[in-house]
C-alpha cells in the first residue's frame, strides 16, 4: 500500500510540542558537547595538579598531559599511578558517552525510527556519561587518602555538579521526546531526509572551523585576568581592564607601543607607497615582444616567493655576511678596507626590510596584473592604433585604466591589513643591533607573549593582539564601505 | 558566430598586421626597450644569483669557502658536504616531519575543501547559507596569536604532531575557489548520477573530483609550498617536543646558534670527528643545509608554474 508507512496522525497542535521538546533536547546535548572543550565546566578536575586549561576532551585524548602534572607526586608516593589511570579512564569514557549523544543529537534529525533510535541513544549516552563520572568518585577517595593533601589538593568542583545536571536534563529531555513520539509503523525504515544528510556531513568540517577560528576568541577573557600559566583563571585574580590602562598609563609600555606602531605604519605605508610596482612591472614586462624571454623572466622572478623567510635570511647570509659575496667583493674592488656584516647593522632598517620584501614579491604580485592585461580587450588597442596612438599613449589611456580596478582592490585590501604585517619576515632578520626598529606589532605580540621561553606578560600581549584584532577589522569594513561608496562594488 | 562579426576579426587583424609593419619604432621607444631589457635582465639576476651563489658554495672547497674566495664559479668540486650532513642531529627527523607534514597537510586539506566546496554548492542542504557565510567570515577575523596558542594548547595540540595538521584542514579561501569552479561544472552530470542511484559520496568522488582537477592541482601546491615554508607554528607549537621541529625551523635554529659544528653532529658516527671538522665549517654546513631545504622547491618548481598562474587568475577572478 503506497504512502502508509508515512500516514501518522499527529495534529498540527502536538506536532509543535514535539518540535519544541526536540529542541530543547539537541540544544542541551549541543550544550553538554560544547562544555566538554571548555576547561571552567571540566567535571574530572578532581584534583589541584591537573592543569587549570585542560578541558575534558584534553583529558580525555592525552593521557601523558595528565601524567605530567602528577610526576612529581607519584615519584614521591603522594598519588598512586593507578589513580591517574583512573581519572584518565573515567574522562575517557566520558568523552566517548558524550560522543554518543552527539551521535544521537545527529540521528533526531532523520525521519520518525531514525529519530527514535538517536533519542534512545541519548538516554544511554547519558546514563553511560553519569556512571563514567560517578568513577571518578574511587579516584578522588584515593586523593583525599594521600599523605601530602596540601600539594595534591582533592576537590570536587562546582563543574562537576553542573556537567551532571546537564546530562540528567538530557536524559529527562529524551525520556519525554520518546514518550510524546507517536510509534513507528512496520512499514518505517531509518531514513533521513537529503537536507539533513547534507547538513551532517558539512558538521564535522563546521565544528573544526568552530575549534580553531571561534573558540579562540573565549581567550580574549585573559585579558581581563592575572594570568600566571599553570594556575587558572578565577575570579580572585580578575583585574578588569587593569591591562588596558598598563598599555597606556605606564610610560614604559607606552613608549614600547609607540615604537612598535611606528615600525609597523612605516613598513607597511613603504609597501603601499611603493604598491604599483607590480603593476608598473607587469606593463614594463608585457612590453617585451620575445615571448621566450618574457616567460623566462616571469619564472625566475617568481621563484623567490616560494621560499620561505629562513631561506631567504640564509641567502641574505649566504650574501652579505661578513665573509659573504658583497663584502669580498667590495674589498677586492678597494671599496672597503674591512668587512661589514650588513646583517648586523641596525641603519636604514626599514628600507632593507622592504627591499627583501620586493625582491621576494615583486615578480609574484606581478601576475595578478599579468593576468589582468591579457584580459584587456585587444580592440581597443587596434582601434588606438588605429587613430595613431603610440606605444606609451596606449599604455597610459589603455591598460592602467584597464588595470586601475585590480589595484584599487588589492591597495584597499593591503590598507586594511596595515597592522598586519606578519612575522615570520621580522622574526628571522631580528638581531640586537636592529631590534628597536624592526619589531612590527605582530612580531611585538609573539616576544611578549611567548617569547624568552614562555614566561611571557600573557595578558598584556592578549590585550595588544585584541586592539589589534579589532582595528583591523574595523578598518576592512572601512575599506569595504569605501569600495562600496566609490566602485559600488565590495571587497570582501 | 555569425558572418559580420568574421569579417570583422579578419579585417581587424589584417589592419593590425599592416600596421605593426609600417609601424618604425620611434627614437623614444627604442630607448625605453634597451632600458627595459636591461631592467628585467639585472632584475632576473638578481632573483637568481643568491641561489646559484649558495650552491656553488656548497660544492666547493670548504677552505677556500671559509676565506670567501668562492665567487663567481665552484672551485674543487666535491660533495661531502651534503655526505656530512647525515651525520647532523636531528636533521633527518626535521626532514621527515617536514615530508610527513606536507603530505598529509595537504592531502587532507585539499580533500575538505574539495568536500566542503561540494557540499556547500548543494542548494537543498539544510542551513547552506549559514554554514559557508559561518566558514568564509573566518578568513576576514582571528583572535590573535595568544588566544590562539592557548587554545591550541587546551585541545592538547601543543607538542603534538596533529598541531601541524588539524587546524590546516578547513581552509576558506580554498573552500571559495572549489565552490566557485564546482559551479561551473555543467549541473546535468550530477542529475543524471542522481537518477542512476549515485549518492552523494558515489558523486563527489566519481564525478566532481575528477572534474575538478586543475583546481584541486593549484590549491594543493599551494598548501604544500606552504606547509613545507612554515617554521613559526614549529617554534610557537612545538617548543616542548625537539622532535617534532620542521626542517625550516631547523635551519633557522643552525642559523642563529653560535655553537660549533661539532655539537650538531652526532658522536660515533662512522666518520671520525677530525675529518668532519676538517670537511666541513659551520659556515657551509648553514649553506648545505638552506640547499637541502630548497631543493623541493627547485626541483618541482617547473612543473608548478603553470598551476600558479592558473592558480592566481582563479583567485583574481574572485577578488
Amino acid at each position: 500500500m503506497p504512502g502508509t508507512n508515512s500516514v501518522l496522525v499527529v495534529s498540527k497542535n502536538q506536532l509543535n510540542k514535539i518540535n519544541t521538546w526536540m529542541f530543547l533536547l539537541r540544544g542541551c546535548a549541543i550544550l553538554i558537547l560544547v562544555s566538554t572543550f571548555i576547561p571552567a565546566l571540566n567535571p574530572a578536575m578532581v584534583s589541584g595538579l591537573i592543569d587549570k586549561n585542560s578541558a575534558l576532551f584534553t583529558m580525555a585524548v592525552s593521557y601523558s598531559s595528565l601524567v605530567e602534572g602528577f610526576t612529581r607526586a607519584i615519584n614521591r608516593g603522594w598519588v598512586n599511578s593507578s589513580t591517574v589511570l583512573n581519572i584518565y579512564v573515567s574522562s575517557l569514557l566520558t568523552f566517548l558517552s558524550v560522543a554518543a549523544i552527539v551521535a544521537g543529537c545527529c540521528m533526531t534529525l532523520g525521519k520518525l525510527k531514525l529519530q527514535r533510535l538517536g533519542i534512545k541513544i541519548i538516554i544511554i549516552g547519558c546514563g553511560a556519561a553519569i556512571i563514567s563520572l560517578l568513577l571518578l568518585f574511587p579516584a578522588y577517595y584515593a586523593l583525599c587518602g594521600s599523605t601530602n593533601l596540601n600539594a595534591v589538593q582533592p576537590m570536587i568542583s562546582y563543574s562537576y555538579l553542573i556537567f551532571a545536571i546537564f546530562l540528567i536534563i538530557c536524559a529527562i529531555l529524551g525520556i519525554a521526546n520518546i514518550k510524546l513520539l507517536p510509534k513507528p509503523s512496520e512499514n518505517d525504515k531509518y531514513e533521513m531526509e537529503a537536507k539533513y544528510k547534507l547538513f551532517l556531513m558539512a558538521l564535522p568540517f563546521v565544528i573544526l572551523c568552530f575549534l580553531f577560528s571561534y573558540l579562540p576568541l573565549w581567550g580574549w577573557r585573559y585579558a581581563f585576568f592575572d594570568y600566571t600559566p599553570g594556575l587558572g583563571l578565577s575570579w580572585n585574580n580578575f583585574v578588569g581592564l587593569k591591562w588596558f590602562e598598563f598599555l597606556f598609563k605606564n610610560a614604559a609600555s607606552r613608549a614600547d607601543i609607540i615604537r612598535v606602531m611606528t615600525n609597523t605604519l612605516a613598513m607597511s605605508g613603504i609597501g603601499i607607497a611603493t604598491s604599483f610596482l607590480p603593476m608598473a612591472f607587469a606593463i614594463c614586462l608585457t612590453e617585451i615582444r620575445s615571448v621566450k624571454l618574457r616567460k623566462s623572466i616571469q619564472v625566475v622572478t617568481t621563484i623567490p616567493n616560494f621560499i620561505s623567510w629562513v631561506l631567504v635570511y640564509s641567502l641574505a647570509f649566504a650574501m652579505f655576511s661578513t665573509e659573504g659575496f658583497v663584502n669580498t667583493v667590495l674589498i677586492k674592488l678597494g671599496l672597503e678596507k674591512t668587512a661589514t656584516n650588513f646583517l648586523m647593522s641596525g641603519s636604514h632598517i626599514w628600507l632593507k626590510m622592504w627591499l627583501w620584501g620586493t625582491w621576494k614579491g615583486l615578480g609574484w604580485s606581478a601576475i595578478i596584473y599579468i593576468a589582468a592585461i591579457s584580459g584587456i580587450d585587444q580592440q581597443l588597442y587596434e582601434a588606438a592604433t588605429v587613430d595613431g596612438a603610440g606605444r606609451f599613449k596606449k599604455i597610459w589611456h589603455i591598460t592602467i585604466p584597464g588595470l586601475m580596478p585590480t589595484f584599487y582592490v588589492l591597495l584597499l585590501l593591503s590598507i586594511a591589513g596595515i597592522l598586519s604585517n606578519g612575522m615570520d619576515q621580522y622574526y628571522v632578520f631580528r638581531n640586537a643591533a636592529n631590534q628597536n626598529s624592526i619589531e612590527v606589532l605582530d612580531l611585538y605580540v609573539y616576544l611578549l607573549g611567548l617569547g624568552s621561553g614562555g614566561t611571557g606578560n600573557i595578558p598584556l600581549a592578549t590585550v595588544v593582539g585584541m586592539l589589534k584584532s579589532v582595528i583591523s577589522i574595523t578598518l576592512l569594513m572601512a575599506a569595504n564601505w569605501f569600495s562600496k561608496l566609490l566602485r559600488g562594488e565590495s571587497i570582501i | 558566430m555569425n558572418v559580420d562579426s568574421v569579417n570583422k576579426t579578419n579585417l581587424s587583424s589584417k589592419k593590425f598586421k599592416v600596421f605593426k609593419v609600417r609601424n618604425d619604432r620611434s627614437l623614444g621607444d627604442i630607448i625605453f626597450d634597451f632600458f627595459n631589457h636591461v631592467f628585467f635582465i639585472l632584475f632576473s639576476l638578481i632573483c637568481l644569483f643568491p641561489f646559484y651563489y649558495l650552491f656553488i658554495n656548497t660544492i666547493s672547497d670548504n677552505n677556500l669557502v671559509s676565506s670567501g674566495q668562492i665567487l663567481w664559479y665552484p672551485k674543487g668540486i666535491h660533495f661531502d658536504n651534503y655526505l656530512a650532513l647525515l651525520q647532523v642531529h636531528d636533521l633527518a627527523t626535521a626532514t621527515f616531519v617536514s615530508v610527513a607534514r606536507t603530505i598529509l597537510g595537504t592531502a587532507l586539506m585539499v580533500l575538505a575543501s574539495a568536500f566542503v566546496g561540494y557540499l556547500v554548492t548543494k542548494q537543498k542542504m539544510y542551513g547552506r547559507k549559514f554554514i559557508y557565510r559561518f566558514i568564509v567570515i573566518t578568513m576576514y577575523f582571528n583572535a590573535g596569536l595568544i588566544p590562539w596558542y592557548l587554545n591550541m594548547s587546551m585541545l592538547g595540540l601543543t607538542n603534538n604532531f596533529w598541531g601541524y595538521i588539524i587546524p590546516g584542514i578547513v581552509s576558506p579561501f580554498n573552500i571559495i575557489l572549489v565552490k566557485t569552479y564546482i559551479e561551473s561544472i555543467p549541473p546535468d552530470l550530477e542529475e543524471s548520477a542522481e537518477i542512476d542511484g549515485a549518492g552523494y559520496f558515489t558523486i563527489f568522488w566519481k564525478i566532481i573530483l575528477p572534474l575538478s582537477k586543475p583546481i584541486l592541482a593549484t590549491i594543493a601546491i599551494f598548501g604544500a609550498v606552504g606547509n613545507w615554508n612554515s617554521f613559526t607554528d614549529s617554534m610557537i607549537l612545538m617548543s616542548g617536543n625537539p622532535s617534532l621541529y620542521t626542517l625550516q625551523y631547523r635551519l633557522y635554529i643552525y642559523l642563529t646558534s653560535t655553537s660549533d659544528l661539532a655539537t650538531l653532529m652526532n658522536s660515533g658516527g662512522s666518520v671520525s670527528q677530525n675529518v668532519i671538522n676538517s670537511v666541513m665549517n659551520m659556515r657551509t654546513m648553514r649553506m648545505t643545509v638552506a640547499m637541502v631545504t630548497l631543493i623541493p622547491i627547485l626541483l618541482v618548481y617547473p612543473f608548478m608554474q603553470r598551476y600558479f598562474e592558473k592558480g592566481i587568475m582563479i583567485g583574481a577572478v574572485k577578488g
